[in-house]
């Protein structure tokens, strides 16, 4: 849902404070402490002369332009402004929160977009009365960047969210894996680039993959990133945007073996319900370089729609069949899950996947995202299967996906 | 306010990056000017889009615009190159272009996002280690990064820091640092304080 936007309308909070002072020892008084859950002290983050914490200019919202020429205005009211790999960051700035001791319920709606390692509130930022300042810190950059853009001037709670990207509290090396993973993804999509121009000619199904590649793009029209002043005739865009889906199927799987899982389990911290946030928990680090070729365009907006239905907070209507959908979707990773380990033999169709040596190997460099990618070759298997049923599975089906004849009105 | 031109909307990208830059080019609005070369900074973030930019001579746009006067082009302009420098095809283009002396100049803009860009493109346009461009590691440039490594502002601090441990020896260093009170500190730092209040 997205409110109507006018840069007008929004409230130039900091512009009304006071002269900002240097945040040491000095709080805030905010008639919302006493409805607060214990947070965790600021200080755990990167203080190191009490800077971060302070405004800075990229944390004012900037007026929305409106003299923009008809051909390059954009579908939503922006800015004029440019992203560089500087100003964004894992660290995301959150103001506007109505201070009704929500944090918790922050926290899970932005967890949706990814696994988060820190949060706390910010007392001390300045702040308009009755409303907070939190600071999320998400594990990956990206999911920073998607939780931003889909966050940004969302309504929370009565509020009107203003979410910022907050680069000041990164540490040195934090800037610095940043920056090389930006060079290593623009690498990779390049050199990827250059293989399916070259390898054209090869596989057909390579061909339909790249063409289904730029279906998945347009049929998501809001994934144009927040960098990219688009306008209608937007082609393909970022690889970036092909990880969400990646992202909210897998949010559903539990944690699967691998380094990375470490790494998240032991970074979601923070003295909270450790399991609730595991379950959001991106299990592997995003790599451009997955290359959607065993992707429909069913499945990413099914796996949308049920990112949304893991968050109770946000209160969509699903219909009936899409919920029952849902829950055969589950049941069914769930029970690949469990014979993950083992090929998959549901089926008596020919395996896609690694073992097959006739096609191109889609290796990602990664034996979570592989896992993950084999994951969803299978569950399209099924779905591509779905067709020549055996009776068995055709009665399954009947209670679970019951085929009614739909009343007509 | 800008001018409309005539564009079919469906000639696809590269027609209408096309129309960004002869609206850039015609224009005399400033403020069609900055639109437009924010637009095309942004699109200068998705590698899809880097063969058009070529095509289109975005590269040499951006190059040329760090010349302007106007402070907020000068921004948009290098955080576009920044934003394209760490491919190998549009790196290569900068140096031959002679972008490094422009890149450099813009290390002594008052704009705090013009200054970061600058050494992250710096960064970018350099191979760490040795073997990188002279320029990149000239004693002024390696004085200038050690000043900003003592800057108040982290985000500036960080890059220098990175800056002076990935793409500098140590001898550089220890060069820039000994020649530190004799150096011209004609390289202001960027102004950093929170907005002002009306």
């Amino acid at each position: 849902m997205e409110s109507s936007l006018s840069g007008d309308d929004c409230p130039a909070n900091l512009s009304t404070l006071g002269p900002f002072c240097s945040l040491i020892g000095h709080r805030v008084a905010h008639p919302a402490d006493v409805v607060l859950a214990p947070r965790t002290a600021a200080d755990k983050m990167a203080f190191s002369d009490g800077k971060p914490g302070c405004i800075f200019d990229h944390h004012v919202q900037t007026a929305v332009c409106d003299s923009r020429a008809k051909y390059r205005e954009s579908r939503r009211p922006r800015a004029v402004k440019v992203y560089t790999i500087n100003l964004e960051s894992q660290y995301l700035l959150i103001q506007g929160v109505p201070a009704v001791g929500a944090m918790k319920e922050l926290v899970e709606r932005f967890a949706l977009y990814g696994a988060i390692e820190q949060y706390n509130a910010l007392d001390e930022y300045p702040a308009e009365d009755f409303t907070e300042v939190y600071l999320i810190k998400f594990v990956k950059l990206q999911s920073a960047r998607i939780a931003k853009k889909k966050m940004d001037e969302q309504s929370f709670f009565g509020g009107l969210l203003h979410v910022c990207y907050a680069p000041e509290f990164e540490t040195v090396e934090e800037t610095r894996e940043k920056l090389e993973e930006r060079k290593a993804y623009i690498a990779r999509a390049t050199k990827s680039k250059d293989y399916y121009l070259t390898k054209k000619k090869l596989v057909p199904e390579q061909k339909g993959t790249k063409d289904s590649r730029q279906d998945f793009h347009s049929h998501i029209p809001g994934f144009s990133t927040a960098a990219l002043n688009t306008s209608e005739n937007s082609s393909p865009c970022l690889p970036y945007s092909c990880e969400l889906p990646l992202c909210y199927f897998t949010s559903q799987t539990t944690c699967l073996p691998g380094d990375h899982v470490d790494r998240a389990s032991n970074s979601c911290s923070g003295g909270r319900n450790h399991g609730e946030l595991s379950k959001h928990c991106n299990l592997s680090a995003f790599s451009p370089e997955l290359h959607v070729s065993t992707y429909k365009n069913a499945l990413p907006c099914s796996s949308m729609q049920e990112a949304v239905t893991t968050s109770e907070s946000v209160g969509r209507f699903m219909p009936r069949t899409t919920q029952l959908q849902e829950r055969k979707r589950r049941r069914d990773c769930d029970r690949e899950l469990g014979t993950f380990s083992e090929t998959n033999t549901s089926s008596n169709e020919v395996v896609i996947g690694p073992k097959l040596p006739g096609l191109p190997p889609v290796d990602l460099q990664d034996d979570s995202l592989n896992t993950t990618a084999n994951l969803i070759r299978g569950k399209l298997k099924e779905v591509i299967s779905s067709v020549p049923k055996t009776p068995e599975d055709k009665l399954e089906d009947m209670y679970t996906h019951p085929r009614k004849q739909r009343r007509r009105i | 306010m800008a001018q409309k031109p005539k564009v079919d909307p469906h000639v696809g990208r590269l027609g209408y990056l096309q129309a960004l830059v002869n609206e850039f080019q015609e224009t005399e609005s400033q403020d069609a000017k900055e639109q437009v070369l924010a637009n095309l900074a942004n699109f200068a973030y998705d590698p899809g889009n880097y063969e058009y930019l070529r095509q289109l001579q975005v590269l040499d746009l951006f190059l040329d615009s760090l010349s302007e006067e106007n402070e907020t082009l000068v921004k948009f302009a290098v955080g576009g190159l920044c934003n394209l420098s760490p491919d190998k095809a549009n790196k290569e283009h900068i140096l031959q272009a002679g972008g490094i002396p422009l890149i450099t100049n813009c290390l002594s803009s008052p704009n705090e996002e013009t200054v970061l860009s600058a050494v992250t493109t710096l960064m970018y346009l350099s191979s760490p280690g040795t073997g990188s461009h002279p320029e990149l590691t000239s004693l002024p440039l390696v004085q200038c990064m050690l000043r900003f490594s003592l800057s108040a502002n982290i985000r500036l601090r960080n890059l220098a820091q990175i800056f002076l441990e990935d793409f500098c020896s140590p001898s550089q260093v220890a060069e820039a640092r000994s020649q530190q009170a004799h150096s011209a500190l004609g390289i202001p730092l960027p102004k950093t304080e929170a907005p002002q209040q009306p």
